[in-house]
């Protein structure tokens, strides 16, 4: 069967709103009494609060409330529940907020907002995590280990600051080393980064006066946002509405929870009353979500002739003020540490440690850019010291039919092809070959495989409903939020495909709202096209079963004689007598008025079956329900005075099972590719000594601009088919970031002979290393 | 309460300013409905808020707006010709050069001041242009080819 839309570049469904500035954000929403909230922050890392003073603030022009967390008891979470949404006496990072001052418009809650007075008892705080991890070391929540908590996954331990320890044991990896010809180990850091979104957090939120909560929110999970509330409040997730606009990218950083506790708690002081909190740059920088964080130290084990033997690591995370967010980012960080190889046996401990920085929270690619920057480096390493051909030793490793992943996952073919994907990145290199040094320059290539599977709740589903109308024209409502990755226009594209009908007459609703839409775990994990689209065939098969029934009763003949082609039905053998979709849509309707049939309407779910949390003891089990795999690699050009790092070629090749839109998965992989290169070599949250953010805003906070592009960006792709996703389509929008900054390092390492293990790696760093190199 | 008296997409508008540090921004914006520049930052780095003041491509978030008084001002609402898109707004959608869509506005303005002064812009002048935006979501290449795109059929007419 030919396919009308799958595979094609369809435009966008919600481009021309956002080419006209249409396209509402929540911080283009104004609703009635509305009240502008203005956020204190501490300011200061780690502190008691001895006192604080708002007289003078309430008393300012326009104000209506300032709210303080004094008397406020609740902490919120969604499986570790140890944070309250605002700061009641203590102070555990400098974005933490204080007080909010609520007033008539934003410049008049900014003015008082200076009023507010607080003074600070100043405890030790701690940024480093190793250090924080230590026994003895300064406590950031003497209660870790006694909050509420779902205890089979978050792994806290009592009277320190790990607050979860994720353990993967897989076979005997003492016994694995001692096996080994050649062992490798080294030090790695992936330092904090902002997700920095261009669309800074924004939610509003009224508490009516009959007991209700309403709120629009930028957040990739509302169903995940109501539930929250509906917990921290005691009452019916059934009086919450949450509704979600367009969304200015998310990356992560606007998932699970941010800001929406704290603007519903602000707004459950003033019922009736709307607060609006949209944050500015800076507070996105340092009082929503970070991202990354990491601290590790990988060791590998292999025979002389490449094959692994055994993998070692150990992760510190600095997780920040509060763990529920990144709790699960620990876990799976470790789980997939392995990458896309096979390892025999694996030793792997994961921590969250508290630290005194904004939370961590999902940052696209969830832990596998982490553990997989350690892993990449080491293969690249590893290959020269074995005096083996890095694609040899990759090609010898790959997870491939019959292998085992760390989980302990037996890996199918259909679940991806590694090595058509190292055979299209070979290629596309070979064919810009490396110039060798001149005077002025020095260039490496590097290059570094991946893979990735979805860390999500055990009972992740997406539900789709479908309504056909009188005029044939379709509604589709799931609550895949819209946040630059496409999902609108795939799940437009399979909807027609299902339904064989022009694409013109496929309308997902544009606004996702739990009022309205049926529940949807959350828009993380790369799944809406994958979850969300099978949910959608599902409804697309039951409306097409309905549409043949009424047809059936029409024709008054058994329904499996009833044939439908996307425009009609008709009786198997007789094409000529028609009934339209139309005419079906509302059941069908005689010429005296009398109808038979029902009204055509489905819903679909889908959720990825068997998912299991890993075991306790071994951190092994079916906790992985998909994988996309992929290779990358990069040719790099060192400018020798000034140590300046340009990309010339960043090519890249994965296997998402099938390319649903040529267009809209090009801009993921060259969007992802581009923020891995503002990992590798330019972002890092500095904090001063004094603990509190230095680079909070964009300028100091350098993201990539134009000039960061590659010169050159080979996008390949490989399409094994698979049983899995709506025709094969697998997840694919975190996976183009997670192996960039392994192939960016080797490739530096390539070109320079030093072999970074930190990032980001600047141009200042690489002139260092030059010098250093010329001095010995 | 100082007011100030603008042409914003050809209409004009007289407007109160709550204070003196007022930014046109916050009057678009708040005032006369055009949400259509962005905040992205707030502080004149990311570009989402460009608009044409007087011809001349400005982020509006730090442009005062006593300092638009009397000026003419141009949006992304009124680029368009009602429902039919400029042909900078058709090459966006044909290159995928829109993901989430916050920058897109900013640079479309950008784009249109640019071609519109500079039909022939060579493509250092182009990469000149896009570098006072920034987009975290496409890697610029799609942006890249879309100004690229519009600079043919602009050219075409
Ligand atoms: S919002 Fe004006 S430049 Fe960023
Ligand atoms: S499209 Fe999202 S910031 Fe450019």
């Amino acid at each position: 069967m030919t396919l009308r839309y799958v595979g094609k570049g369809v435009r966008r469904v919600d481009g021309a709103d956002k080419v006209t500035g249409q396209a509402m954000f929540v911080s283009d929403i104004t609703v009635p009494r509305m009240l502008h909230a203005r956020v204190v922050r501490a300011g200061v890392p780690h502190a008691r609060i001895i006192s604080l003073d708002t007289t003078e603030a309430e008393g300012m022009p326009g104000v209506r409330k300032v709210v303080t967390g004094q008397g406020c008891g609740i902490l919120f979470g969604t499986c570790l529940w140890d944070q309250p949404p605002i700061a009641v006496d203590r102070v555990r990072h400098a974005g933490e907020p204080v007080a909010v001052v609520l007033a008539m418009t934003e410049h008049q809650a900014d003015q008082a907002a200076r009023k507010v007075k607080v003074e600070y008892d100043p405890l030790p705080f701690q940024l480093d995590p190793v250090e924080a991890a230590r026994p003895g070391a300064p406590l950031i929540h003497e209660r870790n280990g006694s909050y509420r908590r779902v205890e089979y996954i978050v792994r806290s331990e009592a009277g320190t600051n790990i607050f979860h320890h994720y353990k993967l044991r897989k076979g005997d990896a003492a016994a694995g080393f001692a096996a080994a010809d050649v062992i490798l180990e080294e030090h790695f850091e992936f330092p904090l980064s902002s997700h920095c979104s261009l669309e800074p957090h924004g939610a509003i939120c009224r508490f009516t006066q009959g007991g209700d909560i309403d709120m629009w929110a930028s957040n990739q999970a509302p169903f995940v946002v109501r539930d929250v509330l509906a917990d921290m409040f005691k009452i019916p997730v059934t009086r919450i509405r949450v509704r979600v606009p367009y969304l200015g990218g998310g990356f992560g950083g606007k998932s699970d929870v941010s800001i929406e506790p704290l603007v519903a708690y602000a707004a459950s002081q003033v019922p009736g009353w709307a607060v609006k909190l949209v944050l500015t740059r800076k507070e996105a920088i340092t009082s929503s979500l970070i991202g990354r964080g990491m601290m590790g130290r990988m060791k590998i084990g292999a025979r002389k002739d490449g094959a692994f033997v055994a993998l070692e690591a150990e992760m510190y995370f600095a997780d920040g003020a509060y763990g529920d967010t990144s709790w699960p980012v620990v876990t799976v960080a470790g789980h997939n540490c392995t990458g896309p190889y096979e390892f025999p046996s694996c030793k792997v401990d994961s921590y969250g440690v508290y630290t005194n920085s904004p939370p961590v929270g999902a940052f696209r690619g969830y832990g596998h850019p982490e553990g997989q920057f350690m892993l990449g480096r080491m293969i690249d390493l590893l290959a020269r010291k074995l005096g083996i051909p890095q694609g040899d030793l990759m090609r010898r490793n790959f997870l491939c039919e019959g292998r085992r992943n760390g989980l302990g996952q037996e890996i199918k073919r259909s679940h991806g092809d590694l090595f058509a994907c190292l055979d299209k990145v070979e290629a596309a290199m070979a064919g810009t070959p490396l110039p060798p040094e001149d005077d002025r320059y020095l260039y490496g290539r590097g290059m570094a495989a991946m893979a990735k599977s979805p860390k999500m709740a055990a009972n992740a589903a997406s539900t789709a409903y479908l309504q056909i109308s009188n005029d044939g024209s379709v509604f589709v409502n799931l609550a895949g939020i819209e946040m630059g990755q496409g999902c609108q226009t795939a799940f437009t594209q399979i909807a027609a495909e299902a339904l064989k009908v022009p694409i013109e007459r496929i309308r997902m609703y544009r606004e996702v709202d739990t009022q309205f839409t049926p529940w949807e775990w959350q828009t993380v994990a790369s799944m809406q096209t994958y979850r969300g689209g099978r949910a959608i065939l599902q409804a697309c098969e039951k409306a097409v079963e309905l549409l043949r029934l009424n047809a059936s009763l029409v024709f008054d003949c058994p329904v499996d004689e009833v044939e439908y082609d996307g425009d009609a039905c008709f009786r198997k053998g007789m094409p000529a007598n028609r009934l339209p979709v139309a005419s079906l849509a509302r059941g069908y309707m005689f010429g005296n008025g009398l109808t038979v049939g029902q009204p055509v309407q489905a819903t679909g779910t889908y959720r990825v079956n068997g998912i299991t949390e890993p075991d306790p003891e071994t951190g092994m089990g079916n906790a992985a329900g998909s994988w996309t795999f992929g290779v990358q690699a990069a040719d790099v050009r060192i400018e020798k005075a000034t140590g300046r790092i340009d990309v010339l070629h960043f090519a890249s090749c994965f296997d998402p099972g099938r390319v649903l839109n040529p267009v809209t998965i090009r801009g993921q992989v060259a969007g992802g590719v581009v923020q891995g290169l503002g990992a590798a070599l330019m972002e890092k949250l500095e904090f001063g000594p004094d603990g509190v953010i230095r680079n909070a805003n964009f300028g100091p906070y350098r993201i990539p601009t134009i000039d960061d592009m590659p010169g050159k960006l080979t996008i390949e792709f490989v399409e094994t088919p698979n049983p899995e996703g709506p025709w094969s389509a697998k997840p694919i929008g975190e996976h183009p970031i997670v192996a960039v900054a392994p192939t960016i390092l080797n490739a530096i390492g390539n070109a320079t002979g030093t072999e970074f293990t930190r990032m980001p790696v600047r141009a200042a760093d690489v002139l260092d290393a030059l010098r250093r190199k010329e001095g010995v | 309460m100082a007011t100030i008296s603008l042409k914003v997409n050809g209409t004009p508008c007289t407007v109160e300013l709550e204070h003196d540090r007022v930014r046109l921004s916050e009057i678009l914006r708040g005032q006369l409905g055009l949400t259509g520049a962005k905040i992205g930052c707030g502080v004149g780095k990311c570009g989402s808020c460009t608009v044409l003041v007087n011809g001349e491509p400005v982020t509006s978030c730090t442009l005062l707006a006593r300092k638009a008084d009397a000026a003419e001002v141009l949006t992304i609402e009124g680029l368009a010709d009602g429902a039919v898109l400029h042909p900078i707004q058709e090459a966006f959608l044909d290159a995928g050069a829109v993901q989430c869509g916050f920058c897109t506005p900013g640079l479309i303005i950008r784009t249109y001041s640019l071609l519109r002064n500079n039909p022939g812009a060579d493509d250092a002048q182009i990469v000149e242009m896009l570098r006072h935006h920034l987009c975290r979501c496409t890697g610029y290449l799609a942006i890249l080819e879309a100004v690229k795109l519009s600079r043919e059929r602009m050219a075409q007419g």
